[in-house]
């Protein structure tokens, strides 16, 4: 009798803290609208995913610091991704089908695409927030970016050196992979499009480390301007050696070669390299200035890869704005009515990037800012709508 | 489009960047010819010799010189300690072919992912700077990396050559390779001469990495693909030749470099794989430049009759 006493007496209190618990998951839950980002926290990618955590955690700690969401808290969810499709996906269930978030972000192409199917079968909106590959926005109904494709800003550079440059004859020189290939033929085109002539289209091997046959071939073609599209590990051996050939045309790339590291690698060679840029700068605009200004007081030194922890800084933003519209209204929490009031809404105002819209073909429209190198600083040449 | 000076260009940058290839394919090459081992953790040392070198130049800031030091310290170290504590132990135990060329395939993809968890996957390079000034020399563009590379390459050849031709250690090394079982009849101490031909392989793979990262930049997997390419000199220049690996390294060089004024540029990187292909399977025992000379001999009997009268 006193076993069968002391059993109910254990199962009471156990019940009892299982309700109790319920009780506070439950009313964590009403006082809390919540999302989920999954990103690179470990692995070779962890340097940025990090910093670009941290960017997104500033943004829900701001929103929050101004009272939330009509008085709700905005929680995120972080799981780690390492960069790597598999451990994508098993964040990502985790997300949708234990967390039950109506909406999550990631980045990293690879990422973006395996787990899109995950995305599209539960209804649940996915939103990519650094990928630039030109798939991800055919990835499915409930994959949308908010950073733009890899289409942007090489047209944008194409159109400026044909029409404004008046550059007449381009040399393209690309890395032969995907990237490289697409970014490739979008520079032809436009810069064809645009009045210009191609007058060398050369290939590299990814794994090349000398170029003068090449660039030998480029030499022949007497072009105004050279495109080169590679990776930011390649591009700058092949303007050292372009310049060592006695090849001293202006460079145009994109925005994987606009960063402090292709100036301190070519010192005065770099001088007149033209990249693009698809986020303000702080010289742009006295939000990011105090953005950066904040990194350099609180991190002790600048993100790395400043353009992009910009858009993950946003980026909860722009979930606060629908949340906020669905409470508004009442409707349901689910990915389907979420990426339906995204659609609705289209247009945010944002901190850093500022008026910005998402498109119902699944891209974004975003100014691109031509940087060029000036006596051994980046500095903007054009900002090109 | 093919003038004097696009030539002489060509010829004069393939000697100069051949110089990390043809060392990396002696260093794999020696290995091979006197361990008989195909050793997959060269790629291993030659990462570690330049996070060695990049550590002490480009992050502390120190000359270098000192890079140069710490590259060939580490990679010494790190030889000496896959030799005794690894290769010997399998040695001993009696490993198969098979166990050991694992092992050290397994060092070597070890040391890339230690390498990418330290350093990350962003490329680094010894120095900061990646431009070298060039001079014009007739048409052809001379950068400031390319006569310390070529110079620094000839000047290993040679010390190469004479410590396997005048040195007792050296020469030890030779009998090994002819006849390891002989060689220990004779008193030489296996265990040691395999010890100094992976310390000398080495120090000629820290070179070849020295000299590449300071003229191109390097991921935690760029020694593997250096290593892809020793391989390929060294089969093509014949198993067990060490001049044979460096020659053909050279030429490698100079066909991928060339080749794009005749093919498209797209084509240049299957190149090399085209060649190896065709190596294997019209010369499974590799090249012999000897036995070439005797079917071109073969061939063309008057000519020869012409050029050497008194050999006919």
């Amino acid at each position: 009798m006193k076993t069968l006493l002391s059993i109910t007496r254990r199962a009471l209190v156990l019940g009892a803290a299982i309700v109790g618990a319920a009780g506070v998951t439950s009313a964590q839950a009403q006082d809390t609208l919540r999302f989920g980002l999954a990103m690179p926290l470990s692995g070779s990618q962890a340097l940025y995913g990090q910093d670009q955590v941290k960017a997104a955690q500033w943004g829900v700690a701001e929103i929050n610091a101004k009272g939330g969401i009509n008085g709700k808290k905005l929680e995120m969810i972080i799981l780690d991704t390492s960069a790597d499709p598999q451990a994508g996906i098993q964040a990502v269930n985790r997300l949708v089908s234990v967390e039950k978030v109506p909406v999550f972000i990631t980045a990293w192409s690879s990422v973006v695409k395996a787990v899109a199917p995950i995305a599209n079968d539960n209804k649940v909106t996915e939103l990519s927030v650094g990928a630039n590959s030109a798939d991800i926005a055919k990835l499915g109904d409930y994959v949308y970016t908010t950073y733009p494709l890899a289409d942007i800003d090489i047209t944008a550079v194409a159109d400026y050196a044909a029409t404004k440059m008046g550059k007449k004859k381009a040399a393209v020189l690309y890395i032969n992979n995907e990237s490289g290939t697409v970014g490739a033929q979008i520079f032809r085109d436009a810069f064809t499009k645009a009045g210009g002539t191609v007058v060398a289209y050369e290939a590299y091997d990814p794994k090349a480390s000398d170029w003068t046959g090449s660039l030998l071939k480029v030499r022949a073609a007497n072009p105004d301007i050279v495109h080169i599209q590679g990776l930011v590990s390649d591009t700058p051996q092949v303007i050292a050696q372009m310049r060592q050939l006695g090849l001293q045309q202006t460079v145009t790339s994109y925005s994987a070669v606009y960063n402090p590291k292709l100036i301190q690698q070519l010192g005065t060679a770099a001088n007149g390299v033209i990249a693009t840029s698809l986020a303000p700068d702080a010289a742009d605009s006295p939000a990011v200035a105090e953005y950066v200004q904040r990194w350099k007081k609180e991190v002790g030194r600048e993100p790395n890869g400043l353009p992009y922890t910009e858009y993950l800084h946003d980026a909860p933003y722009i979930i606060a704005a629908v949340f906020k519209k669905m409470e508004a209204e009442k409707i349901p929490m689910t990915g389907e009515s979420f990426r339906k009031e995204l659609m609705a809404m289209k247009t945010f105002d944002l901190p850093l990037l500022g008026k910005f819209t998402i498109n119902a073909n699944h891209t974004v429209n975003s100014p691109v800012y031509l940087m060029e190198v000036k006596d051994g600083k980046w500095s903007q040449l054009a900002l090109v709508h | 489009m093919l003038s004097f000076g696009v030539i002489a260009q060509i010829l004069w940058t393939s000697l100069a960047t051949s110089s990390y290839f043809v060392l990396s394919a002696m260093a794999f090459a020696v290995v091979l010819k006197v361990n008989r081992l195909f050793n997959f953790a060269q790629a291993a040392v030659m990462t570690v010799a330049f996070y060695a070198a990049y550590t002490l130049v480009g992050l502390l800031g120190l000359p270098g010189r000192a890079g140069f030091v710490g590259a060939l310290v580490a990679s010494l170290v790190l030889s000496a300690a896959i030799e005794i504590l690894g290769l010997r132990v399998l040695r001993r135990r009696g490993a198969s072919t098979m166990f050991v060329f694992i092992f050290t395939l397994m060092i070597s993809e070890l040391v890339a992912y230690l390498a990418m968890l330290i350093y990350g996957t962003w490329p680094a390079t010894v120095f900061p700077s990646l431009f070298w000034p060039a001079t014009l020399v007739g048409p052809v563009a001379v950068s400031g990396w390319d006569v310390p590379a070529v110079a620094t390459m000839l000047a290993v050849c040679a010390a190469l050559y004479a410590f396997l031709r005048l040195m007792r250690p050296g020469q030890f090394m030779l009998a090994v390779a002819d006849n390891p079982d002989l060689a220990e009849l004779y008193g030489i101490a296996k265990d040691r001469v395999y010890l100094i031909t992976m310390l000398i392989a080495g120090a000629l793979g820290a070179v070849a990495m020295f000299l590449y990262g300071t003229r191109a930049q390097v991921q935690p997997t760029t020694s593997i693909d250096l290593l892809l390419f020793a391989i390929a000199a060294s089969v093509i220049g014949g198993i067990g030749n060490i001049w044979g690996a460096a020659l053909t390294a050279f030429v490698l060089a100079l066909l991928q470099n060339a080749s794009v004024l005749f093919i498209p540029s797209e084509w240049q990187g299957f190149l090399l794989y085209i060649v190896l292909f065709l190596a294997i399977v019209l010369f499974p025992q590799g090249v012999h430049f000897r036995k070439i000379s005797q079917l071109f001999h073969r061939l063309f009997p008057r000519r020869l009759d012409n050029t050497h009268p008194k050999d006919a």
